[in-house]
């Protein structure tokens, strides 16, 4: 695989007029593996949860896991020594990619645990969830909350009986801490002829806009970096 | 089954992502081309050099089917330049980063916004003057695996080991900029070195905000009473 295949099989596979994932212009494996490695960076990154891979990248992912063990099987099938070692290269790529899956996921459930209420209580969180992600945090919520009611939550009068309340203008329900420092790279702007990424960055004394060139590595809060790690123009490291 | 770590990547991640990048590996063996989750590889025919990801160059290394060829930057006279230039030439600051290898393109491109680890910074043909992303962990790894592909091992080593300390000592002073809040730069700070420093950085960081906030809260309101056209009022 020559590095300019790798270009136009990017080119081809990015087509933007291009949405459905299951016809020829579905992404590649190697852009996949790009899209995931990047995800799981920003979500290990990041305190807060982030909107669920688009695109149904993880399901993408996990079927070409799938259809490559099963092609594993089949290969195991003659086993003449001279094929061994090419097993023991995809299997170790496979493992791979399932690490990469496995820990975007349980960084996501951690997340979630954390603060099972926040993220299920407006609409606009909840769909950063995927849908599985909002049964797991519905069931979870539920079996806490009871747990809460059997052994102490009963017992006080109703009106204290709320784990949502807002009383006195502090809500209850407690959040990730958006103002905590990351570390993020830009990626260049999004915009077409664009090169570097304005951020706004708040500070004690001042605020100010810096443009932070492409590639660059800085030190910013996470609340005035979000967007543009959402837009994809800046991401986590 | 959730993930016990706090935020970032750990160095054994790091360690990882790093093993994500491209080396030239000149095989010794034949092997057909492979069809991997990530695309098919060329197919191996001694003596012609091929780019693999670090993780597929170590396996063939380990099995003695394969040398890897080391990066440019890697050679003993690059290092020493590279030192010189902490040192000398910019002592406060990184060595600049290696150019972006794909220029902005006038039409959106899928290479207008590849990262490290998917950039060739690190094959045979790779600028030999920068450090890249992944500097330290990719020296380590073929110092490790492949001493004897790589000329002058100890040599290598010694100045991996000063580099590592110049610019230790420079994250260290890093801390200094924080102080205010706002957006700092660390250009050309390696994927290791923020491993090691996130905590220590986010933490200093974390506790200004906080011993800042009520100063930074009332001159935000100072700022908006002034009148709307104020920067901190739009």
């Amino acid at each position: 695989m020559d590095i300019s295949d790798i270009l136009q099989d990017l080119n081809r596979d990015r087509d933007p007029f291009d949405d459905d994932d299951y016809n020829d212009g579905r992404p590649s494996g190697q852009t996949d593996l790009q899209d995931l490695t990047r995800a799981w960076v920003n979500e290990r990154g990041a305190a807060e949860l982030l909107p669920y891979p688009k695109d149904n990248l993880i399901e993408r992912a996990t079927n070409r896991i799938k259809a490559q063990i099963e092609k594993v099987e089949e290969m195991t099938g003659d086993m003449d020594p001279k094929t061994n070692f090419s097993l023991i290269i995809i299997q170790t790529e496979v493992e791979r990619w399932k690490f990469i899956i496995r820990s975007i996921l349980r960084a996501r459930i951690a997340k979630i645990d954390k603060h099972t209420l926040y993220y299920l209580s407006t609409p606009e969180l909840q769909t950063r969830l995927s849908e599985t992600e909002v049964a797991y945090a519905t069931r979870h919520q539920q079996l806490l909350h009871g747990h809460y009611l059997g052994s102490f939550l009963g017992s006080f009068p109703p009106q204290l009986q709320n784990l949502n309340d807002t009383a006195g203008g502090i809500s209850m329900i407690g959040g990730p801490d958006e103002e905590g420092g990351v570390f993020v790279r830009s990626l260049g702007s999004r915009e077409i002829g664009g090169e570097g990424v304005v951020v706004r960055g708040r500070g004690r004394d001042g605020d100010g806009e810096v443009e932070v060139a492409r590639g660059e590595v800085v030190v910013a809060r996470w609340a005035d970096v979000k967007e543009a790690v959402e837009k994809g123009e800046m991401e986590l490291v | 089954m959730a993930l016990p770590l706090t935020p970032g990547l750990t160095p054994t991640e790091v360690a990882f992502l790093c093993e994500m990048e491209m080396v030239t590996v000149v095989p010794r063996q034949k092997l057909e081309s492979l069809d991997l989750l990530a695309g098919a590889t060329q197919p191996l025919r001694p003596p012609h050099r091929v780019p693999l990801p670090l993780w597929l160059a170590l396996l063939l290394k380990r099995q003695r089917r394969a040398n890897i060829l080391p990066p440019p930057w890697l050679f003993p006279a690059s290092l020493d330049k590279i030192l010189k230039h902490e040192t000398e030439i910019s002592p406060e600051t990184f060595s600049p980063p290696p150019p972006h290898p794909y220029a902005i393109s006038v039409l959106p491109s899928a290479t207008n916004h590849i990262s490290p680890p998917f950039l060739p910074s690190s094959t045979a043909d790779s600028p030999p003057d920068y450090l890249p992303y992944h500097w330290l962990e990719l020296g380590e790894i073929l110092l490790e695996a492949c001493s004897d592909d790589i000329p002058d091992p100890d040599r290598v080593r010694t100045v991996l080991r000063g580099l590592r300390e110049v610019r230790m000592a420079k994250m260290r002073a890093s801390t200094k900029d924080l102080e205010g809040g706002g957006i700092s730069s660390l250009r050309g700070v390696g994927a290791m070195e923020v491993a090691e420093g996130r905590e220590f950085m986010v933490g200093v960081m974390d506790g200004l905000r906080k011993l800042g906030a009520s100063r930074e809260a009332a001159r935000r309101e100072r700022e908006e009473d002034e009148g709307g056209w104020s920067r901190a009022g739009r």
